[in-house]
């Protein structure tokens, strides 16, 4: 059989197949894209009839090669964070290997260069992101630079805190409340000491840090395309982080609401 | 009328812009691909601001600058070849209900219903907006690129299996009793 000479056993191009799939959904991709993914790796080597179902946390591939032997994998994907700037690149990998089908090594020493876990260091940009998407929301939504400047300051404090807390656990609904509450928490404290003026508006400078948007993106995308499950799961998982935002800050509010009127 | 337009919402259009690169950075968007992320920030806050302008309804304000801001960043996809997830996601923040969520919370923190009840309304309609806009143009395009899918072809082949077994088992037992 020309698939064993040329790639690998059937067994390893569905390891690669699925290892493309997993991260992909690992980085926030849609359920059509990793189907459509893995379907078209496993046509591209070799024919036969390719079976996926794939929803968030699990994805399950049956594959009958023209050989006539049939193989299934299976693989529990855990929660990760979303980066568009991997989906983009393994985006890229998977037209490379639909075209020139290189060998599996090949395949997964690519997926090991764009998945290698980053250097655990402040990174400035994303610091940056995260002082404009805070100040420049607070002065949209009407509050003044006083608002803007204690919405900057709270965004950097956020970001330490992620920095420090983040990826320990893997339940995201329990860990946006904790943050939610510390960030209510910062806010109320910058008013208190007197940079910023209207704790309202600084309080909506560090929602929209945390609203979770591409999570609702996604599952309206998913739902629409007919994978219903797993655009319920999405849609279940973002209004509960929603609510736990809400929570978070309504617990701080509770806390120092008696010293700010 | 256009100066007076520009004055009350330019600080509004500017943040916004400001906000999406943020957003961007945020998120780890590939650095050429920020521009393009802006573009789409500003120019759905330009559409809501002439939507409020122009005394339209909540829905309609924020499910026609979705609308264009998702048949703007499918194109883009097209052409860029890029998931489309990388431009819709930043041109959409600026839409997104933060401010009206948070009185949501601070008037049921306050035990104020009446006010509660407005204001959860008012953040379900623009969540309703966005996405009945974000879906008809979706819903479209995956029409469009989705149209000569190729489904399985097991059972046809079964199928034959199935007959050609069938006159070959006739065609043995015509031997056998020939």
């Amino acid at each position: 059989m020309d698939i064993e000479t040329t790639c690998g056993t059937p067994v390893q191009v569905m390891e690669c197949a699925l290892d493309m799939g997993e991260t992909m959904l690992r980085c926030g991709a849609e359920i059509l894209r990793v189907e459509d993914t893995i379907t078209r790796i496993c046509t591209a080597y070799g024919g036969g009839i390719v079976d996926v179902f794939t929803i968030l946390s699990l994805i399950i591939l049956s594959w009958k090669t023209d050989a006539g032997e049939n193989h299934t994998l299976t693989r529990r994907i855990n929660p990760h964070a979303t980066d568009l700037n991997k989906l983009e690149d393994l985006n890229a990998l998977s037209r490379y290997i639909c075209e020139k089908k290189p060998p599996c090594s090949e395949i997964q020493q690519k997926i090991c260069a764009i998945m290698a876990p980053e250097e655990r260091r402040i990174y400035k940009s994303k610091m940056t992101g995260y002082v404009l998407l805070a100040s420049a929301f607070t002065l949209f939504f009407g509050g003044n630079l006083w608002d803007s400047l204690a919405a900057g300051i709270v965004a950097v404090l956020m970001y330490l805190w992620d920095y420090c807390f983040a990826s320990h656990g893997r339940n995201r609904v329990v860990y946006s409340l904790v943050i939610a509450v510390v960030a209510g928490i910062l806010c109320c404290i910058s008013v208190l000491i007197g940079i910023g003026q209207n704790i309202d508006k600084v309080m909506i400078g560090s929602i929209m840090l945390m609203i979770p948007g591409i999570n609702l993106m996604n599952a309206l995308r998913d739902m629409m395309c007919g994978d219903i499950i797993t655009g319920i799961l999405r849609l279940a998982e973002a209004l509960m982080m929603a609510i736990a935002i809400a929570v978070g800050f309504g617990i701080a509010i509770m806390l120092f609401g008696g010293l700010l009127r | 009328m256009i100066g007076i337009f520009c004055e009350k919402y330019f600080v509004m259009i500017l943040t916004a812009a400001i906000g999406t690169i943020g957003y961007c950075l945020n998120v780890n968007i590939k650095r050429n691909k920020i521009v393009y992320g802006c573009v789409g920030g500003v120019v759905s806050t330009f559409l809501y601001c002439v939507c409020v302008e122009a005394q339209l309804s909540l829905l309609m304000q924020n499910l026609i600058p979705a609308t264009v801001v998702t048949l703007y960043a499918e194109v883009l996809a097209r052409i860029v070849k890029a998931p489309a997830t990388v431009f819709l996601i930043p041109s959409i923040i600026p839409l997104v209900p933060g401010g009206r969520l948070y009185y949501t919370m601070r008037a049921i923190v306050d035990a104020n219903v009446s006010d509660a009840k407005i204001y959860a309304m008012e953040t379900l309609v623009i969540a309703l907006g966005i996405a009945v806009g974000i879906v008809v143009i979706s819903l479209m395009f995956y029409h469009i690129s989705h149209k000569n899918i190729q489904y399985k072809v097991r059972f046809d082949q079964v199928e034959i299996n199935a007959q050609k077994e069938a006159e070959d088992s006739s065609c043995a037992q015509k031997n056998l009793h020939g």
